[in-house]
């Protein structure tokens, strides 16, 4: 008698049998039987059934398919795009600005000419290879969401998109543009130049005078009432950690509102 | 012997995993949800009738229902979705690689550039900002100003994304085109060349207009626009209609 357990659902000896299999077939199998002995995969893999066929549900005829508009909407196609072109042209900045991360530092400490952000610019720009190539796609990206993020608005405005079932994601629409502009706020501070300094100054003076709780902004966001080292590194914390998840997470939300409540097609 | 591996019912350690299997008796989702008392209770109540209704409406609807949605996502769309986005990334690919950004002077505090401005998405915001001339002067506070120019400024930018927001709360109903609401997209045109004005009112120094005359200019622009559109769209409306009007009368002559 063995001390073994005898198993029960001997799936081993069930691949063995099997002798239809490839090659391909047998090592999908057997990684897929290792990992489900631990991590029992096929309970999620069910969910993902059960996602596929709700997914896959039959659906109505949309409104272009209906009343034959296809040859009539073609034309507005690539203004029904822009939502997309923005998502892309985010995803491009994000990789382009990782990159970007890898030769830039925060510093604006005194120094008798420049400071460490601006050398670290110029670095990047005069001495890496492709590095002004790099700092150019991330900053065009970011120029082109904007135009893209204006120009969906005006789109979604215009065919009265946000009516009924969508205005909760007009609402978000509104938050993504405002964080959108933010973002570039916060990156085009961060060279430490003439432009970001002076610009760093307006926006000091703008939460100065938001009234009652100016002071208090000044000092979470700029770190002080005149822009200074700790402005730098604040808006580069903002740029690279807390824009980003929460940016991503709102266009997530906002693309799967679509998702869920279709495009809307003016008719 | 026997006895043992009758009893490794009750020994789990080793044996099964003890989890009892859904059967016919378990309570399915829908059950258990039912039995639930309170907010809960009138949530599956209301579920309930939002499932029956759009039961109801797809069986009382006219449209087509089948298999697959029209156009296959493999490869038809994903090579159309393939096709745009590389296109659009070689677009940003050329431009980068032909107009490399600048860099400007390094920072310097002590002396202020003739020149400051934001890029150029920012512009309408920094124009907002320089709306001081429309600040009131209360007689009552001896010609004083009830709040600061540049308070009065931040409160125009977050009017003007306020009123963006709650447009969808005022324009309610089924129009889409602009031919249908006339009204609406001239207050979006005349939104979108004000954009544009304020722009160049945060540039007032740069343009060799008059100052008074800029100012005006600024908000007698966007209103002209806006008219203008509403006039065309209401005359596309009323051609359309008289097309309309003259197909249905050639079909049924009055008598």
């Amino acid at each position: 008698m063995s001390l073994e357990r005898k198993d029960d659902h001997d799936h081993g000896a069930w691949l063995e049998s099997r002798d239809d299999l490839s090659h391909i077939e047998t090592a999908y199998l057997t990684v897929l039987m290792w990992l489900d002995k631990r991590l029992r995969i096929v309970d999620y893999l069910e969910l993902l059934e059960d996602l596929y066929y709700k997914v896959n549900m039959q659906m109505p005829k949309s409104h272009t398919e209906q009343y034959g508009l296809d040859n009539k909407f073609w034309y507005w196609y690539p203004l029904y795009a822009l939502g997309s072109f923005s998502t892309l042209a985010y995803v491009v900045a994000a990789i382009s600005g990782a990159l970007l991360g890898f030769y830039y530092t925060p510093g604006a400490g005194a120094s008798e000419t420049s400071s460490l952000a601006y050398q670290q610019i110029e670095f990047i720009m005069l001495e890496l290879n492709f590095g002004y190539f790099l700092r150019s796609l991330h900053r065009w990206s970011a120029q082109v969401m904007v135009a893209a993020v204006f120009l969906h608005m005006l789109r979604v405005y215009f065919t009265g998109a946000y009516k009924e079932p969508r205005e909760l994601n007009w609402l978000l629409g509104i938050v993504l543009i405002s964080l959108t502009m933010v973002f570039g706020y916060t990156g085009y501070l961060l060279p430490w130049d003439q432009l970001a300094f002076w610009a760093g100054q307006i926006g000091v003076e703008m939460s100065l005078s938001i009234p009652l709780i100016g002071e208090w902004v000044a000092q979470l966001l700029f770190g002080g009432f005149t822009p200074n080292p700790a402005t730098l590194q604040r808006m580069y914390i903002l740029h690279v950690f807390f824009l980003p998840f929460i940016v991503t997470a709102l266009i997530a939300i906002h693309i799967g509102i679509v998702w869920m409540q279709g495009i809307a097609e003016p008719h | 012997m026997t006895d043992d591996t009758d009893t490794t019912d009750e020994r789990t350690d080793g044996g099964e995993t003890g989890i009892v299997p859904p059967d016919d008796e378990t309570p399915a989702w829908s059950e258990r949800k039912a039995r639930k008392q309170g907010l809960s209770r009138l949530t599956y109540e209301y579920f309930e009738r939002a499932r029956r209704e759009d039961q109801d409406l797809r069986q009382q609807s006219s449209y087509v229902e089948r298999d697959v949605l029209g156009f296959p996502a493999w490869p038809h769309e994903m090579v159309r979705n393939l096709a745009l986005t590389s296109f659009f990334v070689g677009m940003i690919i050329i431009l980068s690689a032909t107009l490399p950004p600048h860099i400007d002077a390094p920072a310097n505090p002590s002396s202020t550039p003739e020149v400051i401005l934001p890029d150029w998405y920012l512009y309408w915001s920094f124009g907002l900002l320089k709306l001081g001339f429309l600040n009131p002067e209360l007689s009552l506070l001896g010609g004083e100003k009830l709040m600061t120019d540049r308070t009065y400024g931040v409160l125009a930018n977050l009017v003007v994304v306020g009123i963006v927001a709650i447009v969808p709360f005022l324009n309610k109903g089924s129009a889409r085109r602009p031919v249908e609401q006339p009204f609406w997209a001239s207050v979006g045109v005349a939104g979108v060349v004000f954009s544009f004005t304020i722009a160049v009112l945060s540039i007032k120094n740069l343009v060799p207009i008059e100052e008074g005359l800029l100012n005006d200019l600024t908000f007698l622009l966007p209103i002209v626009a806006g008219f203008i559109s509403y006039a065309v769209l209401k005359s596309m409306r009323e051609g359309y209609m008289f097309n309309l009007n003259r197909r249905y009368y050639r079909l049924r002559p009055p008598k």
